[in-house]
Order: structure tokens, then sequence, then C-alpha cells
């Protein structure tokens, strides 16, 4: 009975509209935000929380950098024959990705492969399989994808569908007899309660999925006593590090060398939990600790780290059903069939665009639609890092 | 044979009964037949919540949440999974199901403040949330949506009257838009008025909202009652003090505050004895004094 007063601590202490308006204090990037075209100046002092995303941007960029070669441009594929009394229909996605997919690279299937990647190529697909079957990632779009890769001859076994958490995977339908020869794997386990997460040395069964070397760093955010989790144990069997460090899964900094985003299309509050989100918050562990202070800022700044900005090469949101509301738990009253998949190599463009999509249709569906700034300008900080085009005067949508 | 008929099901339910959570409440194996408990239950009191619904939890919080238990079942027709949602008190529960249900769609079947669909049905009854997942969207399950529905409603205490949306203004209010407030999470979800507890509603007072159309088109009522007048007062100085950097204040004082909000529309905030009356969403500038 007592633990909900310990539980409402949790909201009364908490200040997550702090999480935009530190964008500004950002120590390191605040002189890039304020320069940006459209980015606006936090209006009330708050406390700084600094990062390392100096660091990050130190790094020389690639040709394969983020936003890619199409910054800014957004493909909306829209087929209502994708999906037809709750059933996905496998053969009119495949036709969608490969109408997408074109549409956004101007060039055949063939070129558009080489575009992004060579054969020798370790692809990364990561999906969203949280909330199945209405708003996770369809394994059809999945396995369209995959098709183009082997088509261009890339092996089956060079392809790795991952996630986070290794919770959710089978019950997306991300089976290895659904995806043979498809490496399914994710950065790390949580343990069921009263089961232990640490091995002989005591470490998490999980910590050597990390890497010690390549990190998000938030001073003074660490994840000991974060409000919300009973103690740090449990914080430890679910984010498998503590400290100020939220380091990169090894699956993107040693093994996969292109990164393909298969994110779904859903609201998180007044915000979307789509493209950004879905890399944001999985290519890292040690996440608890930065909701409250940092938030969507995450979704910015843990993609502008090279392990991720140099190797993602595609995003494709799958908006086959969307969902406006109640998210980013699945809640079927909210969900509605969209019949789309939207491509670009641009995931700040991709999300300012289907942020403003997913606003129309909660005031299409009569919801009285909380529209302040602070939903979208971790995006707009984004196009200040030169990662993305964000102003929507300046995003260009194809429908294909 | 009769006595063993009876006996056989109570037997079952005491059985559960005995576990962890409230699997009291929920049907043992067996239940019409063919349908099995699949694995044990998954409890997740206070703040373990976080392992079961990472990103949205919070709000259960805020609205004084006790302890949720999570089933699932199986049958050779398929699978189900219902999720109890214990809360602090009937008004928690009912904030928790109001945010989620949308326009609600009944089923015939069930008594309770329910709303149905091919996945998941979810209800409302004293102080419990309560969601019943289909999860493959099997249709020949609905019908067992409800009856699982049932067969726990039943065993749980029956809601008082709800007076609380008494407070809103009866004209114009569209209806089914009305909603609880005990705190930011809610309050953000309708309005960025301020940082954190900006109406210190403190996850005890609770705030009532709705929205409204009218010849001027539609806007948004939010009413705080307060336990006395001055600590209405006390919340009326904490918005004006700490409004949201994007609302530029109009016109205030005097126990009233008008306001221009991000979005060019505007508000008003009106202080009188125990009650904070909030206008949002208001298409033409009310009068500044």
């Amino acid at each position: 009975m007592g633990r909900s007063h310990v539980s409402m601590d949790v909201i009364f202490d908490m200040n997550r509209r702090e999480l935009v308006q530190t964008l500004a204090g950002c120590t390191a990037a605040a002189s890039l935000m304020l320069a940006a075209p459209g980015c606006r100046k936090a209006k009330e002092a708050v406390p700084e929380v600094e990062t390392n995303i100096a660091d990050f941007l130190k790094v020389p960029k690639t040709p394969h950098s983020l936003p890619g070669p199409f910054p800014g441009k957004v493909v909306k594929v829209t087929d209502p024959r994708s999906l037809v009394d709750e059933k996905i229909d496998g053969k009119v996605v495949a036709e969608m990705v490969e109408r997408g997919i074109r549409t956004l690279t101007g060039t055949t299937m063939e070129k558009s492969f080489r575009m992004f990647f060579t054969p020798d190529d370790v692809v990364g697909l990561k999906v969203n399989p949280v909330g199945p079957p209405l708003i996770s990632t369809k394994p059809e779009v999945a396995e369209a994808v995959i098709r183009w890769l082997t088509d261009n001859k890339l092996p089956a076994k060079n392809i790795v569908i991952w996630d986070r958490f290794d919770l959710d995977l089978k019950d997306a339908g991300f089976t290895p007899d659904r995806f043979p020869g498809v490496r399914i794997e994710a950065l790390q386990t949580m343990v069921e309660e009263g089961q232990s997460f640490r091995d002989a040395a005591g470490n998490h069964i999980s910590a050597g999925n990390f890497d010690p070397n390549v990190y998000y760093f938030a001073k003074g955010v660490v994840g000991k006593g974060v409000r919300g989790y009973r103690d740090d144990e449990f914080y430890l069997n679910q984010h498998v590090f503590a400290g100020e460090y939220s380091y990169y899964g090894r699956l993107l900094t040693r093994d996969i060398t292109k990164l393909v985003n298969l994110a779904a299309y859903k609201n998180t509050g007044n915000g979307i939990s789509m493209a950004t989100k879905n890399l944001g918050y999985a290519a890292i562990c040690n996440t608890g600790r930065l909701h409250a202070p940092l938030f969507f800022r995450v979704c910015t700044e843990v993609l502008a780290a090279p392990p991720v900005r140099d190797k993602l090469v595609l995003n494709l949101t799958d908006g086959l059903r969307g969902q406006y509301e109640g998210g980013p738990d699945k809640n079927e009253k909210f969900v509605y069939a969209n019949h789309s998949l939207y491509f670009a190599t641009d995931p700040f463009a991709l999300d300012m665009l289907c942020h403003r999509e997913l606003v129309a249709k909660r005031k299409e569906m009569g919801i009285a639609v909380n529209e302040h700034p602070r939903f979208t300008e971790y995006l707009v900080y984004a196009e200040s890092l030169g990662l993305g085009v964000t102003d929507p005067a300046r995003i260009t949508l194809v429908k294909a | 044979m009769r006595l063993l008929a009876v006996a056989a099901p109570l037997l079952l339910i005491a059985a559960a009964a005995s576990g962890p959570g409230d699997t009291s409440l929920l049907p043992p194996s067996g239940y019409l037949g063919t349908w099995s408990l699949d694995g044990k239950p998954r409890v997740f009191p206070g703040s373990e919540l976080y392992g079961h619904i990472d990103g949205g939890a919070e709000i259960f919080f805020e609205f004084g949440f006790e302890e949720t238990t999570v089933q699932r079942y199986r049958s050779p027709a398929g699978e189900l999974v219902v999720e109890c949602y214990r809360m602090s008190d009937p008004l928690a529960a009912l904030g928790i199901y109001l945010g989620k249900c949308g326009t609600e769609s009944p089923d015939t079947g069930l008594a309770e403040k329910h709303t149905a669909g091919r996945y998941q049905l979810m209800f409302v009854r004293d102080r419990y949330f309560v969601v019943v997942n289909n999860p493959a969207g099997t249709p020949a399950l609905v019908p067992t949506l409800t009856e699982l529905a049932r067969f726990i409603a039943g065993r749980l205490p029956p809601s008082q009257p709800v007076t609380v949306f008494d407070a809103l203004p009866k004209a114009g209010l569209v209806e089914g838009s009305q909603r609880l407030i005990r705190g930011p999470v809610a309050l953000e979800a309708i309005a960025t008025l301020g940082r954190g507890d900006i109406l210190r509603l403190g996850g005890r007072i609770t705030a009532v909202a709705g929205d409204y159309s009218d010849g001027r088109g539609k806007h948004t009522v939010i009413v705080a009652t307060y336990p006395d007048a001055r600590a209405a007062a006390a919340a009326f100085r904490n918005l004006t003090a700490r409004l949201d950097p994007e609302i530029k204040t109009l016109a205030g004082g005097d126990g009233r505050l008008v306001f221009r909000d991000y979005d060019g529309t505007f508000g008003t905030a009106l202080l009188a004895g125990d009650r904070l009356e909030i206008r949002l969403r208001l298409q033409t500038q009310p009068a500044l004094k």
C-alpha cells in the first residue's frame, strides 16, 4: 500500500521539461545550436547536463555519414492492399519496399544496393519488437529488405536482426524458423525476478556485449538511486551498467558495418517513438538514468556517435499500422491502418515529417493536441549538428 | 457427485488465491474447459512496473499505483494475457482508464465501464484497471475476452458513483473527453503550463478536464478543487510564477491570469475560493480585466 507514495516521488521530483531546455545548456553543442537557423534559445536558466557530444563531432564524417545522400528527403509509399482484414500481405509489402527504395535513390535496386552496401558488409536490421502484432516492426518488412540484400549477393549470415533486449524478438515474429540463416541477436538479457543476472565474476552476464571504449557520457547522471527503480540491483539487471557512461553495443562498434533502421510508427506522449528513438535508446546500455534529465536529446546525441552516424545508411519506418495515442505501449483503441512505409537516409527529416503527420492524425481523431515546441526541439538540435534537415519547409516529401 | 462438482472449482480458485499478486482474481487452469495457465503469474509491485511497461509507467505512478499481476493463458484456440493493475484508489484506476480508453466501444456482455476490441478489452472497476489481451487478434477469441473480464469483475468490489466531474461546466462539454489529472504527466498530455507539478496536485488532489465545443470553437477546461482556499491560492501563485516560457502573460493579478499560448491561442486561469479553473485554446482573446 505504501509503495504508491514512493512512486509518486518519482514524478514530482522529476522535471522532464528540463530535457529540452538543457539543450541550450549542452556545453559542447551550445554554440552550434544557437547558431542554427530556427533554433530557439532557452528562456530560463536550467541545470546543464554535459555530454560527450563534442567528442563525436570531432570525428571526421565519412561518405556514409548522416544525413546520407538524401538529406531532407522522405519517400512515403502507400498501398491499401498491404493490410487487409488485419493481415499483412507480404507480397504487397515487398513491392512497396522496392518502390520506396527506388524512389528514394532514383535508381535500380541493384544500384541502390551499391549506393549503400558492399557484399562484404555485415548489415544490422534494427527492428522494434515492442507491442506485437499491432505496432511492432512487421517481419514482412524485414523479409523484403533481406531479400533485397541477398539478391545482391550479401550472404544471409552477414545479416543481423537485432534489438537491445532479447525478450520481445520472438513474440514479434523474428525467429530462426522464419529467418533461416540470418542472425537474430539482442544486446542484452534481462533476467527474470529471482534469478541472478551476474556471472561467476560478479559482472552482468551481458556486460561483455558492450564496448567499454565507445560510450555516451552524461556528467553527473548516474544509474544509481535512479528514481523509479526499487534499488540499484534492479536497475543493473535492466541496464547492465550504472555509471556516467552508456556503452554502445559491440554489435554496432565491432561487428555491424552498415545499419538499416526498421522503426515502428507510434506516439510517445506528445512526441513520437519512431526512427531516432528506435536507435537512441537501443544502441546503448544504462539508459534508465537518461530519461528524466535528457529524454529526447538522447535520440539526437546517440545517433551522432560514429558507430551510428557513419553506419546508418537507410531508415524505413513501418507505418502499415500507426498508433496516434496511448504510446509507447500498444493500445488497440488508437491503432489504425495507415498502409504506408516511409523511407529516408535522414532519420531526423523522417521523424519530423512523421511527427507532423501523427499530430494531424491526432487532431483528425478529435484529440486536443499539445504541440508545444519542446516535443520536436531535439530534431531542430540535430539539424544544428549537421545530422539532418528538419525545417519542415526544406523537407521534401515524395509520395510513391 | 454434486458436492464434488461444486468443490472442484472452489479448490482450483483457492489454489490460485494462494499465489502471488492478485491471482485470486484470475481464472484457474481449466477455465471454460480448455484454458490453462501458461507459466507463473508475473507480479510487478511498485516501481517494478518499469519492468513491464517501461515507457508508460509514469502515469500509473502519478495517479497512485500498487501492483500489477500479469498471467498468460493458453488453449488449443490460442493465447490470452490478463493484466490486472491495482491502483491506490478508484479515481486512480478511472484516471488510467480514461487516458487509455479513447472513444468507448462497449460489448453488451459486460456491465463495467469498459471498451472492447479485437485485440484488447480494458475495463475499470473499483480500484482496478484491467486489460485482457488477445495477442494474435484471433476473432474467435473475442467473446472469451468478455468472459474473462466478467470473471475478474465478479471478484471485485463494485465501483461507487463518480461525482468528481460535477466540477466541470455542463454546457458545451464534449462527451467522452473527460480526463483526470493528478500531476504533470497527465497534465502534459493536455497542455504544457510550466515545469514540474505546476498545479500543485501532488498526486493527491484530482483535477478534472474536458473539451468544449461552442459557437466560438473548441477549447479545453481544467478545474482543480483544493482542500481549502489557501492551497488553491498557492497553486495559482505557483502557476503565475513558473509559467512556461512559451506562454506570454497578457494580464494578471487579483486571482485572474490571461495569457497567449505558444500556438497563438489564448487562455485564462481564475482563482475562486478553493477552486482554480483554467481555460485553454480559446480562439479569441478574453477581456484583459
